[in-house]
């Protein structure tokens, strides 16, 4: 059994988007996998996400004290990567498209993710209140790729 | 008493690269060569080049102490009092484990080593810096540096402040005129600076950016109540001079005078000889030379300094 952290964009859940931003996303999906079956799913809100300061140490807290050892993260500033590493929670790659959590998930389960050690980011870069992910939805459901990708430059690893 | 105490200039000026240093230095070799005691503190710790500029060498290397708290397991009950309080939330604190110090973040303001109800917090101490001390061409400096890669330079600047108050409450009459050269900027190393001195000299050049920055660290310096005086360097840049004067002018903003430019300047910035240095050897009749001539006349005029042997009638 293990429980995974995913940012996610709104209250979260198995059908919200994920969240670029790990620090300041709005709120975490929580996933327990059992043999890859998903057994459990909670939201927890973000209460970091407008800190001034440590926003990413405040955000490991809540995935450290929710027991999630591995987090999936697009965007993870220095002062986040430093904590999840103390805690040795694993850390995977999402990719610079926008989805679901169950979609990422579901390229978690099948050993798409990469792993990574460290941030990808500088401190502070996912600040600027409420810019989050721009451009029109358009394509509808269905998996793959989604269009419109965010303003921020979330296509750049 | 209180006019015993020495005269605090802080010469500053918002863009990088306008002369600060250079003005400070000058002005610290003009009231030397009329017999004043003075005392030069670098306060850019990010680059601190004032010895440089003097063809000196660093020397008294003293660390700067960090508080770097330290968590004793033996004595710990992870109740997460500290990191629930730690405003910057430098504290990694997960239910059931000893909290995490995340060092980057930490303020320094020992919050947590004070209220942790077990005293499980000890304060260690971590070097963010160094302060220098050293005598050059007949003048005290005194020069702060930050460690590269740490981010609290106010600590170094605050390091360096401490050197100057226990100056001036211990030995006033070491020194007559101290001058403080601050970093670029308007940002809170600059504040302490500008805070510690009886008035500021912004150093601005004859560009947008110069003007910016001017007006920027001007709203700076009147926030804390502190009298300013501008210096224009290479004022004769492009031709702008007549008209950046009178922008200055038109915003009420008084000047010491202008520098232009000057090749005489540019060799003794090179060489390491402050052109106003009584053996320097540059052309006294020189325009640079008689531009600084006449900012430290109007200088003294401002300060109300009329030649040393007042002052010491002041003082005795």
């Amino acid at each position: 059994m293990v429980i995974i952290a995913i940012p996610s964009m709104g209250e979260g859940g198995l059908n919200d988007e994920i969240s670029p931003r790990f620090g300041r996303c709005p709120s975490f999906t929580f996933v327990e996998l059992d043999n890859n079956e998903i057994t459990a799913v909670k939201t927890v809100p973000n209460h970091a996400a407008n800190a001034m300061g440590g926003a990413g140490v405040q955000a490991t807290q809540i995935v450290g004290n929710n027991n999630a050892k591995v987090a999936i993260v697009g965007f993870l500033g220095p002062n986040a990567a430093m904590g999840l590493n103390a805690l040795n929670i694993k850390l995977f790659h999402a990719p610079a498209t926008r989805m679901t959590v169950k979609e990422v998930l579901d390229l978690y389960i099948e050993g798409k993710l990469e792993e990574m050690t460290n941030s990808n980011v500088a401190s502070h870069y996912g600040m600027g209140g409420g810019r989050g992910m721009g451009g029109g939805r358009g394509m509808g459901g269905g998996r793959g790729m989604g269009g419109g990708r965010d303003t921020e430059g979330f296509n750049n690893p | 008493m209180s006019n015993r105490r020495p005269k605090i200039i802080c010469v500053t000026g918002g863009k990088g690269g306008t002369g600060k240093t250079l003005c400070a230095v000058n002005i610290a070799i003009m009231f030397k060569n009329e017999g004043y005691k003075v005392l030069l503190i670098d306060g850019d710790v990010e680059n601190p080049n004032t010895y440089l500029l003097l063809n000196g060498r660093l020397e008294n290397k003293q660390e700067v102490p960090f508080f770097k708290p330290k968590i004793v397991e033996e004595k710990c009950s992870k109740c997460g009092i500290c990191a629930q309080n730690c405003m910057p939330n430098a504290l990694l604190h997960i239910k059931g484990a000893f909290p995490i110090p995340m060092l980057t973040l930490c303020s320094g303001w020992r919050l947590c080593y004070k209220i942790c109800p077990e005293n499980a917090i000890e304060a260690n101490s971590k070097t963010i810096g160094w302060t220098y001390s050293t005598e050059i061409k007949g003048l005290s400096l005194i020069l702060g540096e930050l460690k590269p890669s740490e981010a609290r330079s106010a600590a170094v600047v605050e390091a360096l402040l401490k050197n100057l108050e226990n100056v001036v409450e211990y030995d006033s009459e070491k020194f007559d005129i101290i001058i403080l050269d601050t970093a670029p900027g308007a940002h809170c190393d600059v504040e302490l600076l500008i805070d510690t001195a009886d008035v500021a000299i912004p150093i601005t050049e004859p560009t947008k950016f110069g003007k910016l920055d001017l007006i920027r660290i001007m709203e700076l310096i009147t926030l804390l109540g502190k009298d300013c005086r501008v210096i224009v360097n290479r004022s004769s840049l492009l031709g702008f001079r007549d008209q950046f004067l009178k922008e200055l002018k038109e915003e009420n903003i008084i000047i010491l005078g202008d520098i232009p430019l000057d090749s005489d300047i540019v060799n003794s910035y090179c060489q390491g000889t402050p052109i106003m240095d009584n053996n320097s050897g540059f052309n006294k009749e020189g325009e640079g030379y008689q531009a600084f001539i006449s900012i430290f006349g109007n200088l003294k005029q401002w300060l109300n300094i009329n030649n040393k042997i007042k002052v010491k009638k002041l003082n005795g």
